[in-house]
């Protein structure tokens, strides 16, 4: 990302303490988040998480119960929706069927009083830019659904708000469609610029598309980081299990060493002694029949086949370790990888390089 | 998928090739059962047609044939040269769409805001209130315009609560007149207004509001832009029907209108009280129907204009 | 022609008009007409009335005894009308027996043949009022159209400064206040404008009978037009507005008045230059249980039911004899229409005039009434 150009485009989002209570339960608790300005950042959580309650609450369409929120150096807590001059693209797309495209997407310049020739070139620009160009004058109810997204897209941003909300914006495309509008979309906000606010369940999108993620569940801000940070070092059972998949195994401690069976994992963490902790293993980085290799830098599982499953690219491998365990290995069917002819049944050696291992504690926040 | 049904695929796939590439077979027979399902389809509306033959196409186009009737019993054009030859005709029409007019406007002003309400409400309000508007539909007409004129008469409530608050000095004439009868039909007319409308505006995406406040519209500009013409084919429809059905009313004008609010029905009422004279009063019903063909008509064009703006929506 | 005799009733009933109490006797004459009636019960007679206090007054006077005497069952219907009866006849599909009509519908209908011809070798009209009948029609009672108005505003009637005329009804500076009038329908509403204009009652229908003479009436009713608060469209409705004091003067019927007298409301009325006019009972043509419905008339025109319709409402009795049969008090027997001194007063309602210029002469009143 490049960050100069877009100083004078974007605006960073400061949250602090934000909360929202329905009833009993905490959409949002005390949320601190800072958004940096040109970032395009993900809210990620299963659904009820409260990512957009926060979202919502971004865009004064929720009134929170307490806390801050800032665009910039400006606090945006009591202004209403219509004087935050933020653009968002609804999950319904919320395009106004009784306009055409056009004037959808010069809805928001006829409200700040654009001139005639200026709002038209300006529609043609956005739609030239969400490559409608010449749909003009379609009714939406002639557009296909990806069409419409664009349409939304383009009437969020024609009126060049320095931050963007998307709210589960693809979710109503097919896979296809859908993973070619996520480079799209990505394309755009370098072209724009803006600071980006994306909400999404998905957790593949989220890792595609962002520059950090933030794991929301149960109102809480569990972790935010980059993709890579997030998958490779979660910080907590919770992410560790909700992105990617995984195989969790409880750790044993003995003083201050963790160990599966009798292995040595590693040491523990600098965390609060009464913590448990468990062994996150990705089914990818686990390594079939690996053969002689280094005991210092891998470790090693013996376990039975229970099924073998192909699945295309990748074969899924389900193992029950020797303690009872059941984890998963996924291995390339590509040539380059031995392919896994493993039959249910039959014995195998699984291994991982401890460069790989994540290690999160389980105490109090196991779910 | 298991491995018997993959083998099976391949056993068709194998015998597959003894077919001709394009079958004629059963080509005939496929069509006509089409047909059939078509004529059976069809046959699900005769009911329905022999009703409205029966109950609409007879009777009017006995009306028709009555209103070219004079009372010498043959053919003859007196029932419609009166209408011109007395002024009272052309006044009474001229009151009926007054009075129907008023009375939709009435019931636009007081249902749409009512409608907006309703569709506000979180779902188990939603019932107690909508319960409230319907009420008046399982309460008798004339008992709904006898409440009236009791609430509004010389005497009645209305008047007695306000001089003796002080409100006014002597009783004010709510009733017996055309405010008596505006208040008494759309008092009774609202549900045929709230209920379209209401439909239409829970039809209304949230999000439809939120996108425009978004876009920086402030909740006036919103509904103006969006929530009024959204709402608009269910209060077209809503008025159409309220306005209709005003054109034939005949209790509560004749009861609240102290006999100076003279519609249509009212004086095809009084010749057929006085004069026993079928062929004056099919006249007077054929040119009502005429007129409120004509205003659907219009009102159709007016709406197809919309249908064309809002697309196919 | 005038249709009522005035002189007939005043010859043949002054002599028998206060009696004393002949309760006993009725009773043993309603006995033995129970004999008689009950071997022919058959379907229930349909007898179709008007609601409000006329229609109860009929059921306590005549049906439900007649009923019980004869045994012919009836069934009550309210809201009769001569155009209604005409549209059964003429669509085939009659299910009305006995309908009440005002005179001048009675008469339309029959001339339009609406209606069955009187069998008088059943029904016996020997002792009634020789124009309380017709060929098609049988009297059932004498009534007056009269104006009423509210006693507290103007005074107990005959009291000095209450109003007395026609020409005080129309005369808003004298008696300023409210007024109700007919609504479409012309009966009895344009001669009263006349008498108030200055035309004397035996010239009205002379002078109605031209376009200019109805043009005339029409134009005093449009001068009162502005205090005239409703126009009432039914008997109960006349009730209604003197009762709730919506209006402080109104023409209607007198014994639509006295009930809401009774029913507490301050009102009277005078008979001065009130129209005199009668209702009668009409066999619609092809009703269905038409030999019944000739009986049930025969049975409740018998002068000791008529004898008790006083009681329940100030309508005169249309056969003499009633009047001999009656054990009414003599005030209230006084103070009925047919009353030989109250019918001096009135002017009988002109049966020729509306056969002639009904028609005309609504067009005109709806015209000045939509206005």
């Amino acid at each position: 990302m490049n960050e100069s150009s877009i100083v004078d485009s974007a605006l960073p989002i400061s949250i602090r303490g934000l909360t929202k209570q329905y009833g009993q339960l905490y959409a949002l608790d005390t949320v601190d988040l800072d958004i940096k300005s040109g970032e395009f950042l993900t809210l990620l959580g299963p659904s009820g998480s409260g990512k957009t309650t926060l979202l919502m609450a971004i865009a004064g369409f929720n009134r929170p119960d307490a806390g801050s929120i800032r665009f910039g150096d400006k606090e945006m807590i009591l202004t209403p929706p219509h004087k935050r001059e933020v653009g968002m693209v609804f999950q319904s797309y919320a395009l106004f069927p009784h306009m055409s495209v056009a004037e959808n997407i010069a809805y928001p310049l006829k409200l700040r009083r654009v001139n005639k020739s200026e709002r038209r070139e300006r529609v043609n620009k956005a739609l030239d830019t969400v490559q409608l160009s010449g749909l003009g004058e379609r009714h939406i109810d002639q557009l296909s659904g990806g069409q419409r997204q664009r349409v939304a897209l383009a009437r969020a941003f024609v009126f060049e708000p320095r931050i963007l909300l998307m709210d589960e914006p693809l979710s109503a495309l097919d896979k296809k469609l859908r993973e070619r509008m996520q480079i799209e979309l990505k394309d755009l906000h370098r072209q724009l610029g803006v600071t980006t606010v994306y909400v999404t369940h998905d957790q593949r999108e989220a890792l595609t598309m962002s520059d950090r993620i933030a794991v929301i569940d149960n109102g809480q801000l569990m972790q935010v980081d980059a993709p890579q940070v997030i998958y490779n070092q979660p910080s907590n059972a919770f992410v560790a299990d909700f992105i990617g998949e995984s195989t969790m195994i409880p750790l044993k401690r003995t003083g201050n060493e963790l160990f599966v069976g009798d292995e040595r994992v590693s040491s523990v963490p600098d965390t609060p002694a009464e913590t448990d902790w468990s062994l996150v293993i990705r089914p990818e980085r686990l390594m079939v029949e690996p053969g002689t290799a280094d005991r210092d830098s891998t470790l090693f599982f013996n376990g039975t086949v229970k099924e073998s499953v192909f699945q295309g690219e990748t074969a899924l491998l389900l193992v029950v370790l020797d303690d009872g365990t059941e984890v998963s290995v996924r291995s390339s069917t590509g040539t380059a990888t031995p392919g896994i002819t493993a039959n249910p049944g039959s014995q195998v050696q699984l291994a991982i390089f401890r460069r790989d291992i994540i290690v999160v504690p389980t105490g109090n926040s196991q779910r | 998928m298991s491995k018997t049904s993959a083998e099976t695929v391949v056993e068709n796939n194998q015998t597959g090739n003894q077919f001709p590439a394009v079958s004629d077979d059963n080509r005939v027979a496929l069509a006509e059962q089409e047909k059939r399902e078509q004529w059976k389809l069809l046959s699900l509306t005769f009911p329905a047609l022999v009703v409205i033959a029966l109950v609409i196409l007879i009777p009017v186009g006995w009306l028709f044939y009555l209103s070219f009737i004079g009372k010498a019993g043959g053919f003859s054009l007196e029932n419609y040269q009166k209408m011109i030859e007395y002024k009272s005709y052309a006044r009474t029409f001229t009151t009926t769409f007054q009075v129907s007019f008023l009375t939709t406007l009435i019931c636009i002003l007081l249902g749409y805001p009512l409608a907006y309400f309703l569709a506000q409400l979180p779902g188990r309000w939603v019932g107690f209130f909508m319960l409230a508007v319907l009420l008046p539909f399982w309460t008798s007409l004339l008992v709904r315009t006898y409440a009236w004129l009791v609430l509004l008469q010389r005497k009645g409530i209305i008047n007695d609560f306000a001089i003796n608050m002080g409100l006014w000095e002597s009783p004010i004439k709510l009733v017996h007149n055309m405010t008596g009868t505006l208040i008494g039909m759309a008092h009774i007319m609202l549900p045929f207004l709230v209920l379209p409308l209401y439909n239409a505006m829970k039809k209304i995406d949230r999000d439809m509001m939120h996108a425009a406040s978004n876009l920086g519209a402030s909740p006036a500009r919103a509904f103006w832009t969006v929530y009024m013409p959204l709402s608009l084919p269910g209060m077209v429809a809503g008025s159409l029907i309220v306005f209709v059905l005003c054109l034939g009313f005949y209790v509560t004008p004749a009861v609240l209108g102290g006999g100076r609010v003279i519609m249509v029905s009212t004086q095809i009422t009084a010749i057929l009280e006085n004069q026993f004279n079928w062929g004056a009063a099919s006249a007077l019903g054929v040119v009502l129907l005429i007129a409120t063909l004509l205003v659907l008509f219009i009102a159709g064009r007016v709406l197809k204009l919309d249908a064309a703006l809002f697309g196919k929506s | 022609m005038m249709y009522f005799g005035e002189r007939s009733i005043t010859r043949k009933t002054t002599s028998t008009l206060v009696t004393s109490s002949l309760k006993p006797i009725v009773k043993a004459a309603l006995a033995s007409a129970m004999v008689v009636g009950s071997a022919t019960a058959a379907d229930p007679v349909t007898v179709v009335s008007w609601g409000g206090s006329y229609g109860a007054a009929q059921d306590a006077a005549l049906f439900n005894d007649a009923s019980a005497n004869t045994g012919i069952e009836i069934n009550r219907e309210s809201g009769a009308s001569m155009s209604k009866t005409c549209l059964q006849v003429e669509s085939g599909s009659v299910s009305w027996d006995l309908v009440v009509t005002g005179s001048g519908g009675g008469a339309a209908a029959a001339a339009k043949g609406c209606l069955e011809k009187i069998d008088f070798d059943v029904v016996d009209v020997s002792d009634f009022y020789p124009n309380l009948y017709t060929d098609y029609c049988v009297g059932s009672d004498v009534f007056a159209t009269v104006m009423a108005w509210n006693t507290d505003k103007y005074g107990e009637p005959g009291s000095d400064g209450a109003p007395k005329t026609w020409a005080d009804f129309f005369d808003v500076e004298k008696f300023p206040g409210t007024r109700a009038y007919r609504a479409n329908n012309v009966d009895g509403a344009l001669e009263p404008a006349l008498m108030a204009d200055g035309v004397p009652p035996e010239e009205v229908y002379d002078v109605l009978s031209t376009k200019e003479g109805m043009q005339r009436a029409i134009n005093k009713i449009r001068e009162l037009k502005p205090n005239i608060a409703v126009f009432w469209e039914s008997g109960a409705q006349q009730a209604q507005l003197m009762k709730d004091a919506e209006v402080d003067m109104s023409t209607g019927w007198n014994g639509r008045f006295d009930n809401a007298k009774k029913d507490g409301a301050t009102v009277g009325y005078s008979f001065d230059q009130a129209l005199l006019d009668y209702d009668c009972f009409a066999i619609p043509k092809g009703a269905p249980n038409k030999d019944t419905a000739m009986k049930f008339l025969a049975e409740v025109s018998k002068p000791e039911y008529q004898a008790n319709l006083p009681f329940h409402i100030t309508y005169g009795p249309t056969n003499q004899k009633a009047y001999e049969l009656t054990t009414a008090p003599k005030e209230l027997i006084e103070s009925l229409p047919s009353h030989p001194n109250n019918v001096p007063l009135m002017l009988p309602v002109s049966l020729d005039w509306y056969a002639q210029n009904r028609e005309t002469a609504l067009e005109l009143y709806i015209e000045m009434l939509s206005e």
